[in-house]
């Protein structure tokens, strides 16, 4: 985990820092008075300190551990990033849309596009998941969902 | 009624792999809203401790865990399974697990009661120093590196501190954005670092599984099973219910420390890993007596031992009560209504589990492709339901790919769960023992229950450098 180890900690390095610096924006008051950054700045330096620790234990493992293998595996790497896609584009839309509409079109999206499975078979079952989840959410649970384009027949 | 729920969809969790009780009790949050509060908690403590026992069927039939708490299990329940005695592990899992949580009832109803009296007497210093030891204690005890670990502990602390000062009034790392005005809500957190990452890292590689459907026969152990096991049950249920007490603990720890005494104390070691029943009762009665013994803290001092009880905390916050010592004198249809629920739930349990095993068999066979979708829906749902806010759907998506980061680069995310939600009461302790104090942090050290405590923490941190830690990672390399 040597070069994952290296990344992540010049990332928490530099975060730390970042963070040392708003919290110091924010005023470390005294230690009579606490300010707003006192806590925050601390715990950053203290995170700098580990981080860099993390990377020098990195860098002297890299030696013994080569070669190194990769962090993220090529397969499905796709299938990850239109997954991610397609629940952010279900959040954004999810209130101008309603929950039948964009609840239909990600589950037939993930059958149909990212399962492959026949587009019957997708549709049906995309049908069926979306009725009982309104049925369990809405009327049974009481939740609020997004009425959104379907607003208008007050179900 | 609510307990039945809760129990049965608690059991349904801890089989379901994918599925923590979390992440599940979070998506489940925004239903109870409707009902009494004493009710909502019932159901939603409920989940907690059924999953404890739902987790071991997925272990033992399918060599997966079904939630982190189960995964020694894997070990020899699996291997039970397939030399045929998949029945008496199933068996001595549930009378393990219903003996460890009613002896953790127990405790909880006559330790409780004097502990919140107790903690009457706690002032800012002590519960500063009680927290810093939590988290401390939790990051020890960690399986990774305890670097990565504090590192994940610090970046927690820091998200808390995201929203209004509660202190000063000013807005701290929300550079305008609206969403964080309020702060990182923590449930969406929990459901995103918990739930959402889990599935993600699910699709990057097919999940195998072999259901030893046609061996579960002869569920109850024999008399040389329970022979066998006692000693097991009653180590794993002493063990587990202390390691639940303290903050930092938890079941999985419980489970993975109760496996270590197991084969150290056996005649024959050798058997482990290859199907002793003694590696299945000790660690199964250990997850459970933590799960119940957890309720100590949270129910006395307000403190959550682990995530899962963070996001019980939360519930508790949500409908209005102030989980504390306070809690058994102001609501004390909550505080009792809660033990006496577990009695029943615990009977429940080990009454429904058994005979449900077929149905568990038959949810097992949904298929993946099924059930990740659904899991999402639960979770965009039940993020949005909380305050019907788009806002908190996309934190949960954000941490989501955060938890998924996290454990690629081997990150653990219980140590940033914990500091985020003591975060809060961590700085505002600091600076109260601060400003009383009138800047000396002497007041740490000079009043005896916080100096025990920072004794505590310092032996954790030096630790680690004086002896070699002997990590737990290695058990779950074995």
């Amino acid at each position: 985990m040597s070069k994952a180890d290296r990344i992540s900690g010049i990332f928490w390095f530099f975060f730390s820092g970042l963070i040392c610096i708003e919290s110091y924006r924010l005023g470390l008051g005294s230690l009579h008075q606490p300010g707003p950054g006192f806590l925050f700045f601390w715990t950053a330096a203290v995170m700098g300190v580990l981080s860099i620790a993390v990377i020098v234990r990195a860098w002297m493992g890299r030696k013994a551990e080569e070669p190194e293998s990769a962090i993220f595996g090529k397969e499905n790497a796709l299938k990850i990033i239109l997954v991610l896609l397609s629940l952010f584009l279900y959040a954004f839309f999810m209130e101008t849309l309603g929950f039948i509409p964009i609840t239909l079109l990600l589950f037939i999206f993930l059958l149909g596009m990212i399962e492959k499975k026949r587009w019957g078979f997708a549709v049906l079952v995309s049908v069926a998941v979306t009725g009982v989840s309104y049925l369990v959410f809405e009327i049974w649970l009481k939740s609020q969902l997004p009425k959104g384009l379907l607003g208008f027949l007050r179900f | 009624m609510y307990c039945f729920f809760g129990v049965l969809i608690g059991t349904l969790v801890g089989v379901l792999p994918g599925l923590g009780p979390a992440s599940a009790i979070a998506i489940l949050l925004p239903a109870t809203f409707k009902v009494t509060p004493v009710s909502s908690f019932i159901m939603l403590a409920g989940i907690y401790y059924g999953a404890m026992y739902g987790g071991s069927t997925t272990s033992i039939l399918v060599n997966i865990p079904g939630e982190a708490a189960s995964v020694v299990t894997c070990l020899d329940g699996y291997q039970m399974a397939l030399k045929g005695r998949a029945g008496p592990a199933l068996g001595i899992a549930a009378f393990g697990s219903f003996i460890a949580g009613t002896f953790a009832v127990i405790a909880l109803t006559f330790v409780a009661p004097p502990l919140a009296g107790m903690a009457l007497k706690f002032g800012p210093p002590e519960y500063f120093s009680m927290m810093v030891v939590g988290i401390l204690l939790l990051t020890y005890l960690s399986s990774g590196s305890m670097i990565k670990a504090l590192i994940m502990a610090g970046f927690g602390l820091i998200l808390s501190g995201v929203g209004m000062d509660t202190i000063g009034g000013e807005f701290r790392f929300t550079y305008g954005i609206r969403m964080l005005l309020d702060g990182i809500p923590m449930v969406p957190t929990v459901m995103g670092l918990f739930g959402i990452s889990e599935v993600l890292l699910n699709l990057e590689t097919e999940i195998r599984r072999d259901l030893l459907t046609n061996r579960v026969k002869n569920l109850l152990p024999t008399l040389k099973d329970w022979a066998d096991s006692i000693w097991s049950i009653i180590r794993g249920t002493v063990l587990g219910f202390f390691l639940g007490i303290i903050p930092g603990g938890g079941a999985v720890i419980a489970s993975f420390a109760s496996y270590a005494i197991e084969k150290k104390v056996s005649k024959h070691p050798e058997e482990f890993g290859k199907g002793a029943i003694q590696g299945v009762a000790g660690p199964e009665a250990a997850n459970n007596a933590a799960a119940g013994g957890a309720f100590i803290p949270l129910l006395t001092l307000g403190i959550p031992a682990n995530p899962v009880v963070a996001v019980l905390l939360g519930s508790l916050i949500i409908h209005g009560l102030q989980p504390g010592p306070m809690l058994l004198s102001k609501a004390p249809d909550v505080f009792w209504g809660t033990i006496v629920s577990m009695y029943i739930g615990n009977a429940m349990l080990l009454v429904l589990n058994l005979p449900l095993i077929p149905l568990w068999i038959q949810v097992l066979k949904v298929p993946y492709f099924l059930l990740y979708p659904l899991i999402f829906l639960f979770c965009l749902v039940g993020s949005y339901s909380i305050e019907n806010n788009v806002g908190d759907v996309v934190i949960m998506l954000i941490f989501g790919i955060v938890g998924y980061l996290m454990k690629k680069f081997r990150y653990e995310g219980a140590p940033l769960v914990l500091a985020l939600v003591l975060g809060k009461m961590l700085e505002t302790t600091l600076r109260q023992s601060l400003i009383l104090s009138r800047g000396e942090f002497s007041i740490f050290v000079s009043r005896p229950i916080s100096l025990g405590f920072l004794i505590v923490a310092a032996l954790l941190l030096i630790m680690p450098v004086i002896t070699q830690r002997k990590k737990l990672s290695t058990l779950e390399e074995e």
